[in-house]
């Protein structure tokens, strides 16, 4: 079976999940991770996205620094995780996404202003003709 | 989802199509535009043009951070996709956090040393390579 949380392969019999460790038994409700529990390192028991894949594609794609900062939350989501911070991986998360935003926007804004100058220019040329 | 999905296979057509060096449809990094600086994503959109074309070569030299990154970044959104279509992500690996800073770290430095004006690192500027 899969585990509903991580999409780990998990044997049908097991109780838990391996990667995340999930309960796994039906009607069982997900285990919540609490402060002062040791959680193992890479294995968080809650699942706070840290748009990481995103962040790294504005970075990329979009040539601009905005995609940092997103990069910088995405590593404090996963930080605070194993620390056990469920509260702050989940502001780190939040932050993260708003980052992505952030750079794509700017990413998109600047295409819209090149297509713009492109039509000016486009424009310009016809009247000098 | 599927907006995303048509915007995203139609920019890849384009970009299959022609090839951001040459043509003006692409638009320019604004940083480098005003600056005259590469950032860590400049050559990104003609290194993807280029492995399009299955010429890895010249992909790599024109961003060899984002050919690294390209595996990583192409599992994320397939598990997106995934997670879209069968209502679960593909299985993922926990990153541990100092992992993410230490990327964080490496496109920063990448930034930086692809803009000095001396061997290696003039090597790194969008299409040096090509040069050798």
């Amino acid at each position: 079976m899969f585990c509903p949380q991580c999409g780990a392969s998990n044997a049908d019999t097991a109780a838990v999940c391996a990667q995340c460790g999930r309960n796994l038994q039906p009607g069982a409700p997900a285990v919540p991770a609490q402060p002062g529990v040791i959680i193992p390192p890479g294995a968080p028991a809650v699942n706070i996205p840290n748009y990481l894949v995103f962040a790294i594609l504005t970075t990329v794609l979009c040539c601009l620094p905005a995609g940092i900062p997103a990069i910088v939350y995405a590593a404090q989501v996963n930080s605070k995780l194993q620390m056990g911070d469920i509260a702050g991986a989940q502001a780190s998360s939040n932050n993260a996404k708003m980052w992505c935003w952030v750079a794509f926007g700017i990413g998109l804004a600047s295409i819209g202003i090149w297509i713009l100058l492109a039509l000016v220019g486009v424009i310009g040329s016809l009247h000098q003709h | 989802m599927l907006a995303v999905l048509f915007t995203g296979s139609a920019g890849l057509a384009l970009l299959r199509s022609f090839d951001p060096a040459s043509s003006r449809l692409f638009p320019p990094c604004p940083l480098h535009y005003f600056t005259g600086l590469y950032c860590p994503g400049c050559g990104s959109l003609r290194a993807l043009h280029q492995l399009l074309l299955g010429n890895w070569r010249t992909a790599w030299a024109m961003n060899p951070l984002t050919c690294v990154l390209l595996p990583f970044l192409m599992y994320g959104l397939a598990s997106e996709l995934w997670l879209f279509v069968k209502g679960r992500p593909l299985p993922q690996i926990f990153i541990p956090g100092k992992w993410i800073y230490a990327l964080c770290a490496v496109i920063v430095l990448f930034g930086i040393l692809r803009n000095l004006p001396f061997y290696p690192f003039d090597l790194l500027a969008p299409g040096a390579m090509l040069r050798l």
